[in-house]
């Protein structure tokens, strides 16, 4: 055998997490940058350029809340196209795909339903863990945020977020230069036939799930609060910013600039979206 | 041919591939798993590609870790993930469509 890394999926460090290493998120000036209803591409592209950024040294560590101006399917770094999307059903339905710089699984996004955000920060947040408890660590805030809502909600080995009644959310990481990049996706309300009709999934990835459909894994928010998608995402903010201090921001125009460049670039290409057809 | 493995508690991962005299080509790897720096995918890709067909999984995963070495880090999947799913494709193969 060679020396190559295998993370366990079971041996995870999980929280609560001792307060020294919840002071870690205290030590850094967290900046905000608000929603903004924005297409999914380029959506894509300020992923990648504000971790770069982050990396670099250029942009403090920051929690972006995501905006999306259209419905889409958005798909894992390492997804195969027809292994996950039904392309004649999508198109009918008017639902395009893009594909994300970070592993996991595809997306069903709609505008009014998803709440999305990143946390880029350095690569000192995480210093001493695997990546695997990096996922609890940098997920921890948002389930106690959930669960300060009232909902029920607990992190679930490696990526989901998750409660009695099914998945909430799931998240993703990358790592650019020395930052660290934690984005994750909750489902606020999921319009589940719709999304049968667009996303393909199969029988091997739900065999160790004893379900046997995507639409029962997904539990959304709507089940268990009545409280509109706004009012979920300014309480999780005010509840990471009561925590961990939040500094107002704005997404700033070069940063804007640099990524509708990536878009025409990388991001909306046929070679980027088809990388793995 | 199409071969698919779940790791219980991780991720999917796929391998579909042609063989071309006796070995493997047009080999392509995807999934919802987690795989750091991802550029390691293509390094995985050309393992692959060229390898006798019928090698045992073992035998596939062992040429994987060998190559990739020690920076690159498989989360919720593995090199022995990937060789059943290059053998199960295989297997896929011999029986009738569907059974």
């Amino acid at each position: 055998m060679g020396s190559s890394n295998e993370e366990p999926v079971g041996a995870v460090r999980e929280p609560p997490f001792p307060a020294a290493l919840d002071d870690r998120w205290r030590s850094y000036d967290w900046h905000l940058i608000p929603a903004v209803p924005r297409s999914p591409a380029i959506n894509m592209a300020l992923d990648a350029v504000l971790t770069e950024r982050v990396g670099a040294g250029q942009r403090p560590p920051t929690l972006w809340i995501w905006g999306w101006n259209a419905p889409c399917v958005v798909l894992g770094r390492f997804q195969s196209v027809r292994n996950e999307i039904d392309e004649e059903g999508a198109r009918s339905l008017g639902i395009g795909f893009v594909r994300r710089i970070t592993g996991g699984g595809a997306m069903f996004i709609q505008p009014g339903g998803a709440i999305t955000y990143s946390l880029i920060a350095p690569e000192s947040l995480v210093a001493g863990m695997s990546f695997a408890e990096s996922y609890a660590f940098m997920d921890a805030w948002a389930v106690d945020g959930l669960r300060a809502l009232g909902v029920d909600a607990s992190y679930a080995p490696l990526n989901d977020i998750t409660s009695s009644t099914g998945k909430i959310g799931g998240a993703a990481q990358a790592r650019r230069g020395s930052a660290v990049l934690h984005h994750a996706t909750i489902a606020c309300e999921l319009d589940t036939d719709t999304m049968a009709r667009v996303l393909r999934i199969g029988r091997e990835k739900l065999s160790d799930k004893g379900i046997a459909s995507a639409a029962k894994r997904v539990s959304p928010l709507r089940q268990q609060t009545d409280l509109p998608r706004d009012t979920i995402i300014e309480r999780l903010v005010a509840f990471f910013a009561n925590r961990y201090g939040l500094t107002p921001d704005t997404l700033h125009a070069d940063e804007e600039a640099e990524a509708e460049r990536r878009v025409t670039e990388q991001f909306g290409t046929r070679e980027w979206l088809y990388l793995l057809p | 041919m199409h071969g698919e493995y779940k790791t219980p508690g991780g991720k999917l991962v796929v391998v579909e591939y042609a063989v071309r005299g006796d070995r493997l080509a047009d080999v392509e790897v995807t999934g919802d798993f987690f795989l750091y720096p991802e550029e390691a995918l293509d390094t995985i890709t050309r393992v692959l590609t060229g390898l006798p067909a019928n090698l045992p999984a073992a035998e596939i995963a062992a040429r994987i870790h060998a190559t990739v070495g020690n920076d690159v880090t498989f989360l919720g999947f593995s090199p022995e993930a990937i060789g059943i799913a290059v053998t199960r494709a295989m297997s896929n193969e011999r029986m009738p469509y569907g059974q």
